[in-house]
């Protein structure tokens, strides 16, 4: 009887992704981050894979949102925040003086919690990041318009009023909208703060379902509180607690069998 | 990673994990004792006994689809996860496993009824029923390293159930050379050797046992690997 | 009732809730019984009342005849009236006595006069008695006698009404037309020749020589301006003549026949003889008189058309530079500034400036905008019509810009206010998408404060359109020569004084020299600016409640 080759190694990862494979996006070295004295973020060292989903969770308080808000710079909006430590985007420090925050942010787009339309049209809506970079050529923006609500799967809900105030929107339809609005400027990375928690379980649904369909082209991290949504869409789970990442790896993986007692911990429900 | 000692925050959870881990104890110890009673009433001719482990069969399949239930609406309700969640599909896969042993202990008690028809030779059964405490003892063994989630005394049956093999190698060649000398004693010695074959597979299934405790506290997938294979994987060579 | 069921009474907190409708109906009953005494004194001015014709006979005095309107009457008690040395029959205590306004003040010396209502005889209301209102020396009450065209009678007795208001249509159409003509034709003439001087003036400064070509060129235009003047000074001339064609005979009430060029009179109608469809009519027509028409008489008489034009017109100003003023500002204390100690006492200090006694922002206004600025930017500019200032003068520039300062803290607040309701998640979705935070406030934050930037406004305009006290020194007079736009370039002047309608009442009310014709004009211009000032606020608010109804945003 032959035996085939046993790979000990994929027996021992048990899972199917392998991170060793993987290109690198987003790298965070003993990153360190301060509100005023109290410390947020205690010397995070995380690599964010390309063109993957990565999703962080922790307990609330655990510093999942604030690591977030650094890979767009958001908290350069709060006067006592202090960084120390390294992050960079493809290779480039993104904290440097030499960078321009609102280039950044074009790179690194960013949907919010709470689903926030500008209270315009929903043609305005989507056009607003391009109107920005100066893009008012009407076939243009109509074209990336209809681009962009394909790829929100929303432009078969909206596609015959588009003119109208997108504030008369249901909040999954917002939200898809403001999904719509972030990739229409073609950024690297879409950064998701709990997209879905203000929403009903058939929205949620449809916003992970895009969310896999993004994947193809961004590379995308997902906060989340729901652990069943972070096992449902991401392929790489970074679980913090109190400021420190605790263990990072592949999603089947840390569901199935964590290394660390803490992530089991808060996986399975016990704060033992 | 070590299965978890510390409470969850459901008390009702917590419960519902802790009655199925004990109700399938509770089959395995029952399970245990049907083999016991079968091989005994095999070696004594007992047929009462040997009735009494064909009626308490039914119990063993009623433990197993209640367990099975219990378990299937934990995955529906609770969403368990790591730890839990391997303890719940072990435990799935454990009962069936434990039937089938119980199967088995139905069988030979049936034999028992047969061969006290004819007349027969304690010699012949002592050999049986040293395999027969043999495997019995791995069975045991297999449970206890379930209930103590010891990996390495789970290891040690695997090895163990090994050894077995070889023993009832030999006491199939010893059935053959008997039907070889005295035809007449084919059909009862068939019926021996129908009852070794059903300790072999009572031994096969107690090596899937130990595979699970294995996967529940390690949480690697050692199924269908060879000992040595196994030691690699789990870096214990 | 004991003392349980009112202490628990007392505790369920009813008596707040009536303690505040009782002040709320107090409030509202004394705006609605302001509003209401200004209403009913005020419109009632329009109103053609019926003149009287009555027989007055004083104590050893002969009897008279009186014809006029009866204007109050007030009961005077015996003990005053015997200081003015007036003598009652024993037993009466009081007496009523009666304004009634006489008019023709050039005949009686006086046209409003107080007479004992015991003495009054029977009155009647002759339907042929007129009332004439005229262009100077006031109202005039008397019957119609004749017409006459360049002295001969053409009419008299009974169509001799309907052949006067014929006349007098024609004469008041001529008078309209030599004033358009003086107003702009002739108006244009005098500008091109004053601008003329100017340049003439100019070239001295610049130092040219007296016999340079271009003094030549300015002789000509002058002379040519000098032939159209002379040309309209003809056509004037006709007019003028056409215009003293006709006159009327008048009998006033003591018997004297006087003669009225009707170059003189405005209108005249018969009250007793208009049935109440005509007198609403006339109604409509004499609102639209005072609303579209001149003053006259020393404010006293005629429309109030300018003031309104000035008020509106300097308010309009006034909004234009407070908006930008008040919303930069406020931007910049609530978006870009600091915040710390030093931004918190600007805040205070601009919060402090609402409360500043309006007269002192009339006093900054004179010294430094109308001496200081104006002064230097006649230096700079209008060299050429110095030593008669331009802008160092009080005008409607400074006006408005004094009145910007004065509620530009308003603006700032309300601003401000509507910046801070902006949720923060519009910012940070507009940032997230990669812009800056100036794109951020230009093209969402701003949008959507509009409506409170709108409410910061309105609160300006309310405040500025009642302020009389610092206009007076900085651009309002009581009689403006001409309206701060008219077609002769630069069509906008904001160097002109121009009338307001808050003065315009102080004015009318206390520096006219016939107050007791004047009161009717002064409640009537008082309703007048508060319907203005409605009418401002009710187009403010519409547009600020359509900005509402566009950018409803997530405030929920």
């Amino acid at each position: 009887m032959a035996e085939h080759a046993i790979d000990i190694s994929s027996i021992q990862r048990g899972s199917k992704m392998n991170a060793a494979e993987e290109t690198t996006c987003l790298e965070v070295k003993d990153f360190n981050l301060f509100y005023g004295d109290k410390q947020a973020l205690h010397g995070v060292n995380m690599t964010i894979p390309k063109n993957r989903v990565t999703a962080f969770i922790g307990p609330s308080g655990c510093g999942k949102s604030t690591l977030l808000r650094c890979f767009n710079r958001m908290n350069d909006l709060i006067d006592s925040v202090n960084i120390d430590g390294q992050m960079l985007l493809d290779g480039d420090d993104l904290n440097s003086r030499s960078v321009n925050v609102a280039d950044l942010r074009r790179q690194v787009g960013m949907v919010f919690q709470k689903p926030n339309p500008f209270p315009k049209s929903i043609y305005e809506n989507v056009a607003y990041g391009l109107r920005l970079q100066g893009v008012n050529d009407r076939a243009t923006l109509d074209n990336v318009v209809e681009k962009s609500l394909k790829g929100a799967a929303l432009w078969d809900e909206v596609k015959d009023r588009l003119h109208e105030s997108a504030m008369g929107m249901s909040g999954g339809q917002q939200q898809r909208l403001v999904i719509a609005r972030a990739i229409a400027i073609e950024p690297e990375v879409l950064l998701l703060d709990e997209p879905a928690s203000a929403l009903d379980p058939l929205s949620t649904l449809k916003i992970e379902e895009l969310i896999h369909e993004l994947k193809d082209k961004y590379t995308i991290v997902i906060v989340t509180h729901n652990m069943q949504q972070a096992a449902r869409v991401s392929d790489y789970t970074a679980f913090m607690y109190m400021g420190e990442l605790i263990e990072f790896g592949p999603t089947d993986e840390l569901f199935t069998n964590p290394k660390k007692k803490q992530t089991e911990d808060y996986i399975t429900g016990r704060y033992g | 990673m070590a299965t978890n000692n510390s409470q969850h925050i459901s008390q009702q959870f917590e419960q519902e994990l802790q009655d199925i881990r004990s109700r399938v104890l509770t089959m395995g110890g029952l399970v245990e004792q049907q083999v016991g009673n079968a091989l005994k009433s095999l070696k004594r001719a007992d047929l009462d006994m040997a009735r009494s482990v064909m009626e308490d069969d039914r119990l063993v399949n009623d433990l197993e689809m209640k367990i099975d239930e219990e378990c299937i609406q934990i995955i529906a309700l609770r969403q368990p996860t790591a730890s839990d969640l391997r303890l719940v599909t072990v435990i799935l896969k454990a009962i069936t496993d434990l039937e089938r042993i119980g199967d088995e202990a139905y069988n030979i008690a049936q034999k028992t009824l047969n061969l006290t028809a004819n007349e027969h030779s304690k010699k012949n059964y002592s050999e049986l029923s040293k395999l027969g405490n043999h495997v019995r003892g791995l069975l045991r063994d297999a449970l206890d390293a379930f209930a103590r989630l010891d990996v390495d005394a789970a290891l040690n049956v695997a090895r163990e159930a090994q050894d077995a093999d070889a023993e009832y190698e030999s006491f199939m060649r010893t059935m053959l050379t008997y039907m070889m000398e005295d035809p007449r004693t084919i059909s009862r010695v068939l019926d021996l050797m129908w009852s070794a074959r059903a300790l072999e597979r009572i031994t096969a299934h107690t090596h899937n046992l130990c595979e699970y405790v294995i996967y529940l506290v390690e949480g690697k997938d050692v199924r269908h690997l060879s000992i040595e294979h196994i030691e690699k994987v789990l870096d214990r060579d | 009732m004991s003392d349980k069921s009112f202490s628990s009474w007392f505790k369920s907190g009813t008596p707040w809730v009536w303690l505040n409708a009782g002040a709320v109906s107090i409030s509202l009953v004394m705006v609605v019984g302001l509003l209401g005494l200004i209403a009913v004194r005020g419109l009632s001015h329009f109103w053609p009342a019926d003149v009287m014709e009555v027989s007055y006979t004083e104590p050893d005095q002969q009897i008279e005849v009186l014809i006029g309107e009866v204007i109050e009457t007030e009961t005077v008690p015996a003990s005053q009236l015997k200081r003015i040395g007036i003598e009652l029959p024993e037993g009466q205590i009081s007496a009523e006595r009666v304004l009634v306004k006489v008019g023709n003040r050039d005949y009686f010396g006086m046209d409003f006069r107080w007479v004992n209502a015991p003495w009054l005889g029977e009155a009647s209301f002759p339907e042929e008695l007129l009332s004439i209102e005229r262009r100077e020396w006031g109202r005039f009450y008397g019957r119609l006698v004749a017409v006459k065209q360049q002295g001969e009678v053409v009419a008299s007795g009974d169509d001799a009404y309907e052949e006067l208001q014929q006349r007098l249509t024609r004469s008041n159409d001529i008078i309209d037309a030599i004033k358009d003509l003086e107003y702009t034709e002739i108006g244009k003439i005098n500008h091109g020749i004053e601008s003329i001087r100017l340049d003439k003036r100019k070239l001295e400064l610049d130092g040219v020589a007296e016999d340079s070509i271009r003094f030549a060129q300015l002789a000509e235009e002058k002379t040519q301006f000098d032939t159209d003047y002379s040309e309209l000074q003809k056509q004037l001339a006709v007019l003028y003549t056409d215009l003293n064609r006709d006159q009327m005979v008048v009998k006033i009430s003591d018997g004297r026949e006087v003669e009225m060029p009707l170059a003189k009179i405005v209108l005249i109608h018969r009250p007793n003889a208009m049935g109440v469809a005509e007198k609403i009519g006339f109604y409509g027509h004499a609102v639209w008189d005072f609303v579209s028409g001149d003053p006259r008489e020393a404010n006293t008489e005629g429309g109030v058309f300018p003031a309104i034009f000035g008020t509106i017109m300097m308010v309009m100003i006034m909004a234009v530079l407070v908006t930008p003023f008040g919303v930069i500002a406020a931007v910049y204390l609530k978006e870009y500034a600091k915040q710390g100690p030093m931004i918190r006492l600007i805040r205070i200090a601009v919060n402090n400036l609402a409360g500043v006694p309006s007269i002192v922002y009339g006093v900054f206004g004179l010294g430094f905008f109308v001496y200081f600025l104006g002064g230097n930017i006649d230096e700079l500019f209008f060299q050429a019509s110095l030593p008669s200032p331009t802008f160092g003068t009080p005008g409607l520039m400074w006006a408005s810009l004094t009145l910007a300062i004065l509620t530009v803290p308003v603006v700032i607040v309300a601003t401000e206010e509507g910046l801070s309701r902006i949720p923060r998640a519009i910012r940070e979705g507009s940032l997230a998408l990669g812009a800056t935070k100036a794109e951020t406030l230009w093209r969402t934050v701003l949008p959507m404060a509009a409506p409170a930037m709108m409410t910061g406004l309105i609160l300006a305009v309310a405040r500025a359109a009642g302020e009389v006290a610092p206009l007076m020194m900085v651009g309002v007079v009581k009689l403006a020569p001409a309206l701060a736009v008219d077609n002769i370039a630069p069509y906008l002047h904001l160097d002109r004084q121009f009338m307001h309608l808050g003065f315009h009442i102080y004015d009318v009310g206390f520096q006219s020299p016939n107050v007791e014709a004047a009161r009717p004009l002064v409640y009537a211009t008082a309703i007048l600016l508060v319907f203005i000032i409605i009418g401002l606020n009710l187009v403010a608010i519409q547009i600020r409640n359509r900005l509402r109804e566009t950018y409803k945003a997530s405030e929920s």
